[in-house]
């Protein structure tokens, strides 16, 4: 025999998982027809070369998104939908990491202009790749990061003269080179 | 300008001779073209110094040979990682980056390298040919046309929608309205864009490109080891030089596909404005609608791949047209190079090919000698390069973060730009996870303001009369054309189920 997802459960909690999570369905119809909505406060006042497509585009994005609402409200009164966020989180055990990735990365993005391309992505890699591999391997991610962080200032800030972020590292270099 | 085989004969052999130029200038364009953020424009004005400082004849040739590889690199990326290294590969991962994630992203090399060699080839041969006539293209498509062309870019929305109409057009209006963003065309008024003076512009399409794709499939892949599926992993681990083989007869064996959208690619080259990205998402378009098997595509279809990648190495030929017969540079890479060329003395136009014929012929025999050269330099490449597929995803999405972050911030040097690639990445994130597809918010990111400018363009110029979008007889073809695309597959699907059901 075999076992099906969801076999062991209560009626109630099978029944649960049948539903479909659609909250996150919302996300992209809602803050689109917000959006537009502010878009059109700021064309108001504008000649209509300004006006005419945004209009068009606008009012067609807001009618869309009020007919999937309709869809997914209706779908939630029939029993069929939940507006829960399981389906954008899933797999729930993991949304720590992805957000303490999301952190690093603002982190990286702030940091860059300040600590410059080399020393932020070492900083960057090192952690982001222990944080995915739960501190494991600290070695070979030691060595890989410093490698694509001295391989990226050779290659493009060094060979191709491309102006990344400059900071400590490269300004030293700069200076030896 | 008439065809005379021996003199043609003649400048491929002096095309040839530059093979010491036209090499290094491969594998260069191909990493530039593979970085986000790179493209050949930028790398041209990087090694400016160094082009100017060369003969004009080898100068030329070297930002000839790198704008063709580069064309052909920024599809790499898309393929095995679903990172478009140009706006003009953003069709590519459609059907690419399905093939890889299956274990043949070796394969999908393979089958990229020949079409978009092979296309680049013969439309540089065909524009060689027939520059004249393609120069008069170029005169006879004004905005009215350009409208109805980009429409058949912009209805590819609905056939992503296929699946899920209501989603597909959901994302794609949502992508015009972000596109919307920046300035108006006429009066320079500011449209949505929250207070910030680096949105006048318009959104920046790097990050946009950076976000929507890498970002977003980055932060996606972590909670799975690979980006590969079982089977794909066991695919990969048996692979020789089996796939690259399979993926170049593949190829091959659909001569046709590459010919006439390599062909789409060409002629939306030659209209200055219109770009890659223009001509591959028409392509996919054009060839899903006319497949036997459009329920196939976005899943890995060999025509799915062939189409964008032939199209928008068809591009590269058609944007020296206008530049060298009428002195209009067709793309970015065109306008630089017409800046290195008049730098030089040389002037464009007819007088060109009075006076300096070989100068004007050597761009499309040098092109010609770097796909055919590119054929047999990358091609033993596709095995090894596909092999960056198996590095697990806790190193790969790091990685692929910071890299295109940093690619981001490249083209205009603005640390906003990161930003932004970060908040395309969380929409991107929210689009894959809700079915909402990137690729149609893409579209509407990169055609939306195209369309739109050219769309003021021609109500400006009719004082807002509508009626003037079908005042030109070229214009109202291609309109018959596109309402004839549009309906083309629902009676092919019913035809198809009316056989189905007969049998």
């Amino acid at each position: 025999m075999t076992v099906k997802e969801g076999d062991g459960l209560p009626d109630e909690e099978q029944e649960k998982e049948k539903r479909a999570s659609l909250g996150g369905d919302l996300i992209i119809p809602v803050s689109g027809s917000i959006f537009a909505l502010y878009y059109f406060t700021t064309i108001w006042n504008s000649p209509w070369t300004a006006q005419v497509s945004a209009f068009f585009i606008g009012a067609v994005l807001i009618f869309l998104s009020t007919i999937i609402t309709i869809r997914i409200v209706r779908a939630v009164r029939a029993g069929e939908a939940h507006l829960n966020f399981d389906h954008l989180l899933a797999p729930i055990d993991f949304m720590g990491k992805r957000i303490a990735l999301m952190a690093l990365t603002i982190a990286y993005i702030l940091g860059v202009q300040w600590g410059g391309f080399t020393i932020t992505t070492f900083i960057f890699l090192s952690l982001a790749m222990l944080l995915l591999n739960s501190g494991k391997n600290k070695k070979l991610i030691f060595i890989l990061s410093l490698t694509m962080a001295l391989g990226g200032w050779a290659l493009f800030i060094w060979a191709f003269e491309t102006r990344f972020p400059s900071g400590p590292f490269e300004n030293m270099m700069k200076g030896i080179l | 300008m008439e065809f005379d085989p021996a003199i043609f004969l003649a400048l491929f052999e002096e095309a040839l001779g530059y093979w010491w130029v036209i090499l290094p200038a491969i594998f260069l364009g191909l990493i530039v073209g593979a970085i986000p953020g790179f493209s050949a424009a930028n790398t041209i004005i990087i090694l400016l110094p160094l082009a100017i400082s060369l003969p004009v004849e080898i100068g030329f040739v070297f930002m000839i040979a790198l704008y063709a590889s580069s064309r052909m690199g920024a599809g790499i990326p898309a393929i095995l990682v679903n990172i478009p290294g140009t706006a003009g590969a953003a069709a590519t991962p459609l059907d690419g980056y399905p093939m890889t994630q299956q274990g043949r992203g070796q394969q999908a090399l393979a089958i990229s390298f020949v079409s978009s060699a092979l296309g680049g080839l013969l439309t540089t041969i065909l524009a060689l040919l027939a520059m004249p006539w393609l120069a008069e293209v170029a005169f006879h498509l004004h905005s009215v046309e350009m409208i109805v062309i980009m429409l058949f870019g912009v209805s590819l929305i609905a056939t992503i929608a296929a699946e899920d109409t209501l989603k597909g057009l959901i994302a794609g209006f949502f992508g015009l309205m972000i596109g919307s963003i920046g300035a108006d065309h006429v009066y320079e008024t500011p449209r949505g864009t929250m207070g910030f003076l680096e949105l006048y512009d318009g959104v920046p399409l790097i990050p946009a490109l950076v976000g929507l794709f890498a970002i977003s499939e980055a932060f996606s892949v972590i909670d799975r080891d690979s980006i590969l599926t079982e089977r794909g992993k066991v695919a990969m681990r048996d692979s020789g030089w089996g796939p690259t083989i399979e993926g170049m007869q593949l190829a091959l064996s659909r001569w046709w596909h590459i010919i006439w959208t390599s062909i789409i690619g060409l002629v939306i080259g030659v209209i200055p404005g219109a770009g890659a990205a223009i001509a591959s998402f028409v392509a996919y378009q054009q060839s899903r609608t006319y497949s036997k098997m459009p329920e196939l595509y976005g899943t890995g279809h060999l025509e799915g791949l062939i189409a964008p990648e032939s199209a928008n190495n068809g591009v590269t030929s058609g944007t020296l047209v206008p530049l060298l017969v009428i002195g209009i540079p067709g793309g970015a890479t065109a306008a630089i190079m017409l800046v290195v060329l008049q730098y030089h003395g040389v002037t464009m136009g007819t007088e060109l090919f009075m006076e300096k014929p070989e100068l004007a012929y050597l761009p499309f025999t040098t092109m010609a000698v770097t796909y055919f050269l590119m054929l047999f330099t990358i091609m033993p490449l596709a095995r090894y390069m596909s092999r960056v597929t198996v590095v697990r995803t806790v190193y790969m999405a790091p990685l692929v973060i910071s890299f295109t972050l940093v690619g981001a911030f490249v083209p205009r040097e603005y640390q906003f730009d990161m930003l932004l690639a970060l908040i395309f990445g969380v929409i991107g994130y929210i689009a894959r996870k809700t079915d909402y597809h990137v690729a149609a918010i893409l579209i509407g990111i990169i055609l939306g303001p195209l369309l739109e400018g050219f769309f003021i363009r021609v109500m400006k110029m009719h004082q807002g009369d509508v009626s003037a979008l079908f005042s030109s007889t070229l214009g109202n073809v291609l309109w018959v054309c596109l309402v004839a695309n549009l309906a083309l597959p629902y009676f092919m699907k019913r035809r198809r189920s009316k056989k189905a059901a007969k049998a």
